[in-house]
């Protein structure tokens, strides 16, 4: 089975998107067209704070994954 | 196809519920953010303006993640700082400024995708606007100027202005995607301007983070107001001065991304800056 990108700590994600940007830079692109992971933004009423949602297509495993995991500054990536 | 010879702005009058993309070649002197910002004010002020401007960094280089913001507070021109994931959605949707004219007869909710506009009612579903991934939303359901549902801005001028204008909330989506020229001279430079976080002067945090910034500091939640007017111009994070002052590393970003600003252009900016203040005010 061959090593894929996971976010094993979601709920430590505090949106900065440098995973995203990063996918896209090794792709030659700045933006959001096309990224291969998506940072979705949710609040639930009443909360102070939005939570973040990591959706990492699996065509991840085509770019080096080892750089989108560690540009991510709150550990929520793995190689597993 | 970077455009680095003009700006374009989104201008949208709320009284008529009509927008249009316009392109401004004198505007390239002001750079962007509260220098393109107060141009626009100025070139708009009979429409009672508010602008929301980014800068040529903003999406391409870490800690440039604000948004301009300006405002007239019952005359007196405020520039604001926002965070959050705004200023990315505004610089691809492929323009530099979103000029808010006039009033609206209802209680409107502005759904912005690129250049295209449409006019919702008040109780639109938010959810429903724009792009999940790829959008902003600013809710002022609560009267206040939330974006995420946490970014703010200082004081409530903005509040008070969004509000008289009958915006009840704003969703800005932005799906372009651009490519530097130069894109290995281009990655390099970011790996190295993301390298200096221990140059800013905030701590990382456990807080939501602006878009472009690692940091998740506790300081981005309230925004900006006022302060170095490069910085404002390019629009960087106020906390970033020490990495955006350094007028090298400013033109290696410029030059990297194929704007040809000289040192005259960036020295002359304050100055200009000022002036525009004093016409408007």
């Amino acid at each position: 089975m061959p090593k894929t990108l996971k976010a094993v700590k979601p709920e430590k994600c505090n949106g900065c998107e440098l995973c995203v940007l990063e996918s896209q830079r090794q792709l030659e692109k700045v933006g959001l067209e096309e990224s291969l992971i998506r940072v979705f933004t949710g609040k639930e009423a009443g909360e102070e704070y939005p939570v973040f949602c990591i959706d990492i297509d699996p065509r991840i495993n085509s770019i080096g994954i080892e750089k989108i995991r560690d540009v991510c500054p709150k550990l929520v990536l793995e190689i597993e | 196809m970077m455009e680095t010879k003009i700006k374009k702005a989104l201008i949208i009058d709320l009284a008529s519920q009509t927008s249009e993309v316009k392109s401004f070649s004198d505007l390239n002197s002001y750079v962007g953010g509260i220098g393109v910002g107060l141009k626009l004010y100025e070139n708009y002020k009979e429409c009672d303006p508010i602008v929301f401007s980014v800068g040529p960094l903003n999406g391409f280089f870490p800690f440039a993640s604000k948004t301009s913001v300006i405002v007239s507070d019952d005359g007196v021109i405020e520039d604001l700082y926002v965070g959050g994931n705004l200023s990315l959605r505004i610089k691809f949707s492929g323009i530099d400024a979103i000029v808010l004219c006039n009033k609206s007869e209802e209680n409107v909710v502005i759904d912005i995708t690129n250049t295209s506009v449409s006019f919702k009612p008040e109780d639109t579903d938010f959810n429903s606007l724009g792009l999940p991934g790829k959008r902003s939303l600013i809710d002022m359901s609560g009267k206040e100027f939330i974006v995420q549902g946490y970014f703010s801005t200082p004081e409530n001028f903005l509040e008070k202005c969004l509000l008289e204008k009958k915006i009840y909330g704003m969703c800005i989506t932005g799906t372009e995607n651009y490519k530097p020229i130069n894109f290995s001279s281009y990655e390099k430079l970011y790996s190295e301007i993301l390298n200096k976080k221990s140059e800013l002067r905030v701590e990382a945090g456990i807080y939501p983070s602006c878009s472009n910034c690692p940091m998740g500091c506790g300081k981005s939640k309230v925004g900006e107001i006022g302060g170095n007017v490069l910085i404002h111009s390019l629009v960087a994070c106020h906390f970033a001065d020490k990495i955006y002052s350094d007028i090298g590393v400013v033109f290696s970003c410029l030059n990297v991304l194929g704007y040809d600003y000289t040192h005259e252009d960036l020295e002359s900016l304050p100055k200009l800056i000022e002036d525009t203040i004093r016409r408007v005010s």
